[in-house]
């Protein structure tokens, strides 16, 4: 495969969107489309043609985290199958399934989202932050008015995390994805949900083992829930059919939210600011220098996969 | 942990119980849980929670307390202990205690209520507020999953204090008030069995609930953190008019209340402010009510501002009783002259303490051996 990867200033981050080019499956994506998905995405993001150095451009050596939603339970949390795609990309391309951690901050919601655990110290690793040994550091992290716990996943026994969030509506905070994901890192998320989550979501993000740890997200943005978010309403699900991945937290939550403001449009509802869920942590975020939340300091690019090979789209819609 | 192997723990370790210190019931030293492994099922309560209104769309509007959290399927409120699923408003800390101690009633500190007698003192994870000060933080600020949690029905605690000679239960270390349905049903068992109950909280309540709980309590003392609203804002996380109203409603209710004011250097120790707190009691709540000022001691989100120096202690102290209160106390000062309680008739001393133990008691009834004077309170 060949993706010719643009030239970016240095100052603009990158978001690559990569859309299934095919009939809406009955379900989910498979993992294979997944790893399709992903192949091109990676390539895209890191230029060049060598899937493994494209992975290995942004992720560390040692043990990789991959941090997941599993809040919604089957019907709207990550998808295994996503889950699973990421982690054949990295064995296939020299990385030991035992340096690899899928976590969630519980076992419970894991189980129930259908990943299958594995909390021992062999193998591909399935664990909650509840999990026998792990629990959270006993440092508190600070960043603004934020002070937490972080989970030990991150603190301890990662050198770098994937945020592998699931794109949706949430009644708080506006949207979830990749930021507010993080949520689940931290040990007090109940006291961050004023103020539509803003600044705290940003300050979370912020905290140290969080922003030091952070290589990549990959947000799910298969099937979307573009209403009545953070629990599963199946009124309000719609199929975009693509996964999105930058290296810049910011600014992949900044193209999701163009999604999903697009979706919420395209359906009849009023706009997340009229129902007064606007979704201001991303300009606090860039305030603090995580990323891009400007869309014009942000280049798009929409790839298309399917049976014929990879193709640009000409937009995101 | 069972009910079994709990009465099992609780019998293995008996010792006297007319201490004047905290006695630490044997596996019963709740914490943050970092390394141990649990069921979480187990570990949480699924008991439906009250006061809470059902909204369109499968939220929930909880209303235990003035924050007024909206909470949609799966999220939980501020507090980290209620939770909405799919419509229903449940909280999982019901009969979870975190934890268990058997404490001298001047610890709470209550220094009019049954002086010299023991509390059975329990709390589950989670709180409503986020007091940067906090010094039980490692469980306040938890969710109940990450506590070592026990399993401690209400009917169990009544065992503990029959069985142990203990005539108060203390709901307390963390904010009862968010686990309130336990508290509720205990302090009602407790009731029926001839057993006192006492909250020691924020006072971050709505008034329903409370006065639905007052009955059921013997006496409560709130946590007075500051008086003013930035400090609240600020410090605490929080409103300060809604604790007033709750004070006052609390007063009229007739059941005893002390207040603890926690002195906490450059924040909330000003002249300006310990005059503003006096008027308010005197005018709002009576001259009689006694008022704590705590040392405190720099912890959690504090550690940059030093210890309360005795000075300023002593200076709250002064304003106080110039303003007129007539019971006023230096807290966390072992050994300080203001630990006993004085007659404002004759001066003699009533209650004499030594830290938590107290060392003689000169009231017959409620009037002062001395002068006859009525000395307020429950003895």
């Amino acid at each position: 495969m060949r993706i010719t990867c643009l030239m970016y200033t240095n100052n603009m981050s990158t978001v690559i969107v990569v859309k299934h080019n095919g009939r809406q499956p009955d379900r989910g994506l498979s993992v294979d489309v997944y790893y399709r998905l992903l192949e091109a995405g990676i390539l895209a993001l890191a230029g060049g043609e060598d899937i493994g150095r494209a992975w290995n451009r942004f992720l560390p050596a040692g043990t990789v985290g991959i941090k997941v939603n599993c809040l919604a339970k089957k019907f709207n949390s990550t998808p295994v199958a996503l889950a699973e795609a990421l982690v054949r990309h990295l064995t296939d391309h020299g990385r030991d399934a035992n340096d690899i951690i899928v976590w969630e901050r519980t076992g419970r919601e894991l189980a129930a989202a259908g990943y299958t655990l594995n909390a021992s110290a062999n193998g591909l690793r399935c664990l909650g932050t509840d999990a026998n040994g792990v629990g959270y550091g006993q440092e508190l992290h600070s960043s603004g008015e934020v002070n937490s716990l972080v989970s030990r996943v991150l603190t301890d026994m990662v050198d770098g995390n994937i945020n592998l969030p699931v794109l949706k509506d949430h009644s708080l905070a506006g949207m979830s994805g990749g930021m507010k994901n993080m949520y689940g890192a931290i040990h007090n998320p109940n006291k961050y949900h004023d103020g539509n989550c803003s600044p705290f979501c940003a300050q979370v993000n912020a905290l140290e083992p969080i922003r030091t740890r952070y290589r990549l997200t990959i947000t799910d943005a298969v099937r979307i829930q573009y209403n009545g978010g953070p629990g599963y309403v199946a009124q309000y699900m719609a199929y975009f059919g693509g996964v999105i991945l930058s290296d810049d937290p910011v600014a992949a939550d900044a193209i999701a939210l163009r999604i999903l403001k697009r979706l919420r449009a395209d359906n009849g509802l009023p706009t997340l600011e009229e129902v007064g869920r606007p979704v201001r942590y991303l300009q606090a975020a860039e305030d603090l220098g995580l990323g891009k939340a400007d869309p014009d300091e942000i280049v798009t690019k929409v790839l298309l996969v399917g049976e014929g090979g990879v193709a640009h789209a000409g937009g995101l819609f | 942990m069972k009910r079994r192997t709990f009465m099992r723990c609780i019998g293995c370790g008996a010792v006297a119980t007319a201490v004047a210190q905290t006695e630490l019931l044997p596996e019963f030293l709740g914490g943050m849980q970092n390394a141990c492994a649990f069921d979480y099922s187990e570990n949480l309560a699924s008991v439906e929670a009250r006061y809470y209104k059902k909204l369109d769309g499968g939220g929930v509007e909880c209303q235990i307390c003035p924050r007024h959290c909206m909470v949609t399927d799966l999220e939980r409120g501020y507090c980290g202990t209620r939770e909405n699923r799919d419509g229903t408003y449940y909280t999982l800390v019901y009969g979870k205690a975190c934890a268990l101690n058997i404490d001298p009633i001047e610890k709470k500190p209550l220094y009019h209520f049954h002086p010299g007698t023991t509390a059975l003192s329990v709390a589950t994870a989670g709180c409503n507020c986020n007091c940067k000060f906090c010094q039980n933080w490692d469980i306040s600020q938890s969710r109940p999953e990450q506590t070592k949690n026990f399993d401690l029905s209400p009917d169990d605690m009544v065992e503990i204090c029959r069985t142990r000679s203990v005539p108060n239960i203390a709901y307390t270390y963390s904010e009862p008030v968010i686990f309130y349905e336990y508290m509720y049903d205990t302090a009602k068992r407790a009731h029926e069995a001839g057993i006192k109950s006492v909250m020691i909280t924020g006072g971050y309540i709505d008034d329903k609930p409370l006065a639905e709980l007052l009955p059921h309590l013997d006496a409560v003392k709130v946590d007075l953190k500051g008086i003013r609203e930035a400090y609240y804002r600020d410090v605490v996380g929080a409103k300060l008019q809604p604790v007033l109203d709750r004070l006052v409603q609390i007063r009229r209710a007739g059941v005893w209340l002390e207040l603890v004011y926690l002195v906490v250097p450059t924040l909330n120790d000003s002249d300006a402010e310990f005059t503003d707190l006096a008027r308010w009691i005197k005018a709002n709540l009576g001259t009689d009510v006694p008022v704590h000022f705590s040392k405190f001691h720099p912890q959690y989100l504090l550690k940059n501002l030093p210890a309360t120096p005795l000075a300023t202690l002593e200076r709250a102290y002064d304003v106080s009783r110039a303003e007129g209160l007539e019971y006023v106390y230096v807290g966390n000062v072992p050994g300080h002259r203001t630990e006993s309680t004085f007659c404002p008739g004759c001066g003699e001393v009533v209650i004499e303490r030594k830290g938590y133990r107290v060392r003689g008691i000169n009231i017959d009834g409620n009037a002062c051996r001395s002068c006859s004077r009525t000395i307020p309170g429950i003895f």
